[in-house]
């Protein structure tokens, strides 16, 4: 028997899964780059297929977008009155009512918003930037990392503690004497380095520029990288300025700045990143304005069971009123910290799994400010002011509305014991709280302070949490199990991933799983 | 939210959480999930009044809050052991439980079992 091309990539899914029949397709010539890049191409049947999508997050909208694209009968369950899940932002008039009761209303003023969900989308997530491409939905620049931007450290010792200093300069002190030593001792031959004399030459030349050092004497010193105490400028007067000096190196080792120096060890931390223009939501607004009329809002699962032939989600709406969904498939992508509270029919193994990861305890906080004091007074353009204020994590600006009159900037965004510390308080008292830290830093921030909206994702209904958290143990054992179907049950989303909190995450696992449901179907 | 203050901000520039009563520590420290009435949020966050793995072994207690479970954060980190016995301690007698006291030794014992912290990025998403 001829094995038909078709054929023969369903097989190689159901052996060896999606990432398997991808690579047979590329082989095949049919051209798609990497499960990461593109959805997968769900040709064959889908035509009368049920598929219940629990969830109107962006792995739900992922499903039910590219599943309906393939003819397949597609209904939405959420528990929200709007889709997005995660991907929210808040601005004037949004509502959120917290699990202990506290009741925000946003009262940004008209067009400024704070993403208190996902914020920043790295160039090599070709996923997310696949559908903020198809949907039209307009990016700028994310600005993650900036030289001008403070340190302030209040933990450390020394002459630096509680001061706020400018990146640029530990940066440039750091790599400054970290260089000269190695330079200086590498040109007396001190290091053992395997390489030539002429190699050892040009190694110490790479020094030379890394460290700003002098040629000559291999020292640092001050630079004009380092920036200025006077500026250089027009004429004589300024004429060529001051150039500022160095810290002492036991300064900075002992000021614990130095931290905030880390190299990009997260790959999904760059430089500069993206964001949707006007907030996050748009991409969340994006997938809504093709799926939406296949949601079913303020809907809330109560139970899931199933046999070998369907499924039956049974449902209360926001009126109290019961009903019951049923499918021939149900992709859930409730999160894990809520699913393992709810009534699902699955075998023991998977119920065990769903306990495996743990959920990160998140507080963010918008602060309205009615000056743009960070440009104005201190020409700093977007990026985080690391410190290790407990509770505070990092402050960031805002990368949009450049010398506009007001802005938004996140006041604190903090993950674990501390988050859940500072969520402990009223919404007014964690405004305070971010204000009188952020005055350590700014002296312009307390008298520019005007309203405050605050976010904490493990006091959010319908999720419990920012994102899983897997530890290797769990990892190993836990989330092998939770990436196959049970019966006719598939679940998705970041917990799904090892782009675990990121969108990404989301839509790269309702790729998989729907590569893999459709594999089903069309082999059945 | 619009939120005027001016002598707030300066009112809490002394964080209430320095105060170091059991109960004190567990407003400031536990409330925001388990709450004050200890009853929890049914569904997400477990009551802690009447609850057998509070009442019961305290080895098992204290190595649940030094290194936190499911949507629980660790704890090791941020409370030292005398802070930590306090606050188990109160847990264990409030709101009508009624189990052992809970010692610095005990916390100090179970924290030498723990896994040191690790280094945490910065940034995260």
């Amino acid at each position: 028997m001829a094995l038909s091309r078709r054929t023969f990539i369903e097989k190689l899914a159901v052996v060896g899964g999606m990432s398997l029949a991808m690579a047979g397709m590329e082989a095949l010539g049919f051209g798609f780059a990497s499960a990461q890049a593109a959805p997968p191409t769900l040709t064959g049947r889908g035509k009368g297929t049920k598929v219940v999508v629990l969830g109107a997050g962006l792995a739900g909208m992922t499903a039910a977008y590219e599943l309906t694209k393939a003819g397949y009968e597609v209904q939405v369950i959420e528990a929200r009155s709007f889709a997005g899940g995660r991907c929210q932002s808040a601005r004037k008039g949004f509502t959120h009512t917290d699990l202990i009761g506290n009741t925000q209303v946003c009262d940004f003023d008209e067009g400024l918003y704070i993403n208190h969900g996902p914020w920043r989308i790295p160039y090599h997530h070709r996923s997310t930037l696949h559908y903020t491409k198809l949907f039209g939905v307009a990016l700028e620049s994310f600005v993650n990392d900036n030289d001008a931007s403070y340190v302030y450290m209040e933990k450390g010792a020394g002459p630096l503690t509680g001061k706020a200093i400018r990146k640029g300069q530990i940066a440039s002190d750091m790599r400054g004497y970290a260089a000269e030593l190695m330079a200086k001792a590498a040109a007396k031959g001190g290091l053992d380095l395997p390489l030539t004399p002429d190699d050892r030459n040009k190694f110490i030349a790479y020094l030379v520029s890394q460290g700003r050092l002098s040629p000559k004497t291999l020292a640092y010193g001050p630079t004009e990288g380092r920036g200025f105490d006077i500026p250089h400028g027009a004429g004589v007067d300024p004429g060529p300025g001051k150039l500022s000096s160095p810290f002492a190196l036991a300064d900075v080792i002992h000021s614990d700045t130095w931290k905030a120096l880390e190299p990009l060890g997260d790959h999904e931390q760059q430089l500069t990143m993206l964001q949707p223009v006007g907030g996050m939501d748009h991409l969340a607004k994006g997938f809504e304005r093709h799926v939406g009329q296949l949601i079913r809002y303020d809907t809330e699962v109560q139970k899931l069971v199933q046999d070998d032939k369907g499924v039956e989600v049974f449902v209360t709406g926001k009126d109290g009123k019961t009903g019951s969904i049923k499918a021939d498939y149900c992709i859930c992508t409730i999160p894990l910290s809520v699913l393992r509270n709810l009534d699902i029919a699955v075998t023991a193994p998977f119920k065990a799994a769903m306990a495996g990861p743990a959920y990160a305890a998140v507080n963010k906080i918008g602060l309205q400010m009615k000056r743009r004091f960070w440009e104005e007074d201190h020409f700093i353009y977007g990026g985080h002011i690391t410190t290790d204020i407990p509770g505070i994590g990092s402050i960031s600006l805002p990368s949009t509305g450049w010398q506009g009159q007001k802005g938004v900037l996140l006041g604190y965004y903090a993950f674990g014991a501390e988050a859940a510390r500072i969520s402990a308080k009223s919404p007014a008292d964690r405004a305070a709280f971010a204000v009188a830290a952020g005055q350590k830093v700014f002296p312009q921030y307390a008298e520019s302070f005007e309203t405050a909206f605050s976010f904490s994702w493990h006091l959010a209904q319908y999720n419990l949490g920012g994102w899983a958290e897997w530890s290797e143990d769990a990892r190993a054992t836990a989330y092998p199990v939770l990436c196959e179907p049970n019966g006719r049950l598939y679940l998705a989303g970041e917990h799904l991933s090892y782009l675990g909190g990121w969108q990404a995450g989301a839509i790269e696992s309702a790729w998989q799983q729907i590569g893999r449901l459709h594999a089903r179907v069309n082999a059945a | 939210m619009r939120v005027l203050f001016a002598g707030l901000v300066l009112a809490i520039a002394a964080p209430a959480f320095c105060q170091n009563t059991g109960q004190s520590q567990f407003v400031s420290t536990c409330s925001a999930c388990h709450q004050v009435t200890g009853k929890g949020i049914k569904g997400a966050f477990p009551a802690l009044a009447g609850d057998p793995f509070v009442l019961g072994d305290p080895q098992a207690l204290i190595a649940t809050v030094l290194n936190g479970r499911g949507g629980m954060p660790a704890w090791k980190g941020e409370l030292d052991d005398a802070q930590m016995a306090t606050t188990i301690t109160y847990i264990r007698s409030a709101w009508g439980n009624a189990a052992a006291p809970v010692t610095a030794a005990m916390v100090a014992a179970e924290r030498a079992k723990t896994a040191p912290t690790t280094t945490q990025s910065l940034q995260a998403h």
